[in-house]
């Protein structure tokens, strides 16, 4: 039980490298020295780009929040904390940073509960769970974009799919205008969501199921393990690895989230469904206040860079070369 | 006993179970049903109540939408040739930046591989919106809005940490042996990188630009911020189809399963890859 599916501690794996055991035939200090520099200039057009485009906009933004940037002309002079004392005050900022976590956390948790379910039930390699696993790859394979007007035009409150169905069978009243009610505006949003990237968590979680060993299931199933007790003291301790995975990149991925909000409601009904991303688009490029868009921007930088830990635990350690 | 129970127990959740996995994935089927059925409606049929079931397929949707592109003043064809070109660059340079940097992360001689790493990684988390604020003021005070490398270079560089960490992975599974016999040989080291190293890392290489590709084409938020006509890539001209003529159904569905298609062939043909590799390589 204490092989974590071939996963390395943290740290073993990092020092190996090609060049390792190759004795060098220079003299070492020059050869080292010489490696160094070459290591440097092959990463300087990446490290380049990712500053220009990562810490290049965070410096951009620290400074520009500290002034009243006016995009067309007018001046603009040094205010200093003003922008940020406007937002701890601002209900519109408030509620937007918090319907964005409250929707990472739903989408992202109901995700993982489906993505387990589907991968654990199409485990068995069968014909028909390789269909079905197919099948489960259309909708990730969506552009975002689209997806976001497929369900808009679905959710149509004249010729949408959803209301005529839906009511066919019952389950709904009578003509519904999905978009223009805050609480079923939510629910959209939520569903497309979780349509479009469930199939990834499952696929991530399958590709890890398929890992494990099948000894163990058999041993257990041998020792008279309930499927219940299977699950909770074998499969799921076993599988933690690839859920974390899948829950970090997914919550990376759903804060990022900026499509289908746009498309599907733009912030709307009111600004019921404005998250941060949202915000700061509307606030930077559609009212140009360029200020209070970055103070609002590095507020969301700095909530994300919370994740960063995270992301390197689990990403970082797992993806290690597996060796055995 | 214990197998008798077993089965007893299991076997009828278990087949409701099945039942239950099957209708979710018919049910997350409806969206492409839609949208696959209707871009192959004649105009008239696209709209109605109750939805039409029995009609002639035609590809008049996507003939018109090729043509003229409803709602925009360059066609749908043109949206996706930049949709293309944008995606090809961004890979050409993705890659050209990634594969030595990954290189140089795993020198032996390179001390802070460890560190440099992690920060690339990190970069991840970064949000692509708040590039979004000068990239738009810097491009449009330089005269670069609406032209194709105001898109390419940012794509580059949030692709940068999934393509660099699959590479470097990749680069660490090789094994130490196969580049020692080579140097025991007398090859050098441009010779250990291109005869030894490079075949090995094709997959590697193949899995980062089909990402990146991916990506690419698939970006919303800097394509929408930063080009207006001449580079406006094909989601960008999708979203728009709702505004100027109301919804014509048949035209926007036409042109979403052109911007779809490729994407869905790619990603049921190398499966494993896409999910491998939008993962960092993290599961195989």
């Amino acid at each position: 039980m204490t092989s974590q599916t071939g996963i390395a501690p943290p740290g073993t794996r990092d020092q190996l490298a090609p060049g390792d055991r190759i004795k060098p035939l220079a003299p070492q200090r020059a050869l080292e020295r010489r490696g160094r520099s070459i290591g440097w200039a092959l990463l300087a057009p990446a490290m380049i780009l990712l500053l220009l485009m990562t810490v290049g906009p965070a410096i951009f933004l620290i400074y520009s929040s500290l002034h009243n940037i006016q995009m067309f002309g007018g001046a603009s002079g040094f205010v200093g904390l003003r922008n940020f004392q406007e937002l701890l005050t601002d209900a519109t900022f408030l509620h937007s940073l918090l319907v964005t976590l409250a929707f990472v956390v739903i989408a992202v948790g109901i995700e993982l509960i489906v993505g387990l379910a589907l991968a654990l039930a199409l485990a068995p390699k069968t014909r028909a769970n390789g269909v079905a696993a197919t099948l489960l790859l259309l909708p990730f394979a969506v552009t975002p974009v689209v997806s976001a007007m497929v369900f808009k035009q679905l959710l149509d409150p004249n010729y949408g799919w959803v209301n005529y169905y839906l009511s066919k069978v019952g389950l709904l009243p009578g003509q519904m205008d999905w978009l223009a009610n805050p609480s079923t505006a939510w629910i959209a949003l939520v569903a497309l969501d979780i349509w479009q990237w469930t199939p990834f968590v499952a696929l991530i979680i399958l590709a890890g199921r398929q890992t494990l060993p099948q000894e163990v299931f058999e041993a257990a199933s041998v020792d008279g393990s309930r499927p219940w007790q299977t699950f909770r003291y074998i499969t799921l301790p076993m599988l933690a690895p690839f859920l974390a995975i899948a829950v970090v990149l997914r919550s990376i991925q759903a804060f990022k989230t900026f499509d289908s909000f746009q498309v599907l409601t733009g912030g709307g009904p009111g600004d019921s469904t404005e998250i941060i991303n949202l915000g700061i688009y509307r606030t930077a490029l559609q009212s140009f206040q360029v200020g209070a868009a970055s103070a609002v921007g590095l507020v969301f930088l700095l909530i994300l860079s919370a994740l960063v830990p995270l992301l390197l635990r689990v990403v970082g350690r797992n993806a290690e070369p597996e060796k055995g | 006993m214990t197998m008798s129970t077993h089965s007893n127990f299991s076997s009828v959740p278990r087949y409701a179970g099945r039942c239950l996995l099957w209708l979710a994935l018919l049910l997350a089927m409806v969206p492409i049903v839609f949208l696959v059925i209707t871009s192959l409606k004649p105009e008239g049929v696209t709209r109605t109540v109750p939805p039409t079931w029995v009609f002639h397929p035609t590809i008049e949707n996507y003939s018109s939408v090729l043509s003229t592109g409803a709602g925009s003043s360059v066609t749908f064809g043109r949206l996706l040739f930049n949709s293309a070109a944008v995606s090809v660059g961004t890979v050409i340079l993705t890659i050209a930046v990634a594969v030595p940097a990954a290189y140089g992360l795993t020198l032996r001689e390179f001390r802070r591989s460890k560190g440099v790493s992690s920060w690339i990684l990190s970069t991840y988390m970064f949000p692509p919106i708040v590039a979004v604020i000068p990239l738009f003021i810097i491009a449009g005070s330089i005269g670069m809005t609406d032209r194709y490398p105001v898109l390419i270079i940012p794509y580059a560089a949030f692709n940068l940490p999934i393509a660099i960490w699959i590479l470097r992975n990749s680069l660490h599974s090789i094994p130490v042996e196969v580049q020692e016999a080579a140097l025991v040989d007398g090859a050098n080291r441009p010779q250990i990188m291109w005869h030894i190293l490079a075949p090995l890392l094709m997959p590697a290489v193949a899995t980062a630009a089909i990402i990146t590709l991916i990506l690419a084409w698939n970006e919303f938020l800097l394509a929408l911020s930063l080009t207006r006509a001449a580079a406006k890539t094909s989601p960008v001209g999708v979203q728009e189809f709702t505004g100027l003529y109301g919804t014509q159904w048949g035209n926007l569905t036409a042109a979403s399963c052109m911007i779809a298609a490729p994407i869905v062939i790619c990603v049921l043909i190398l499966r494993r890859r896409v999910v491998s590799g939008l993962a960092f390589g993290a599961v195989k």
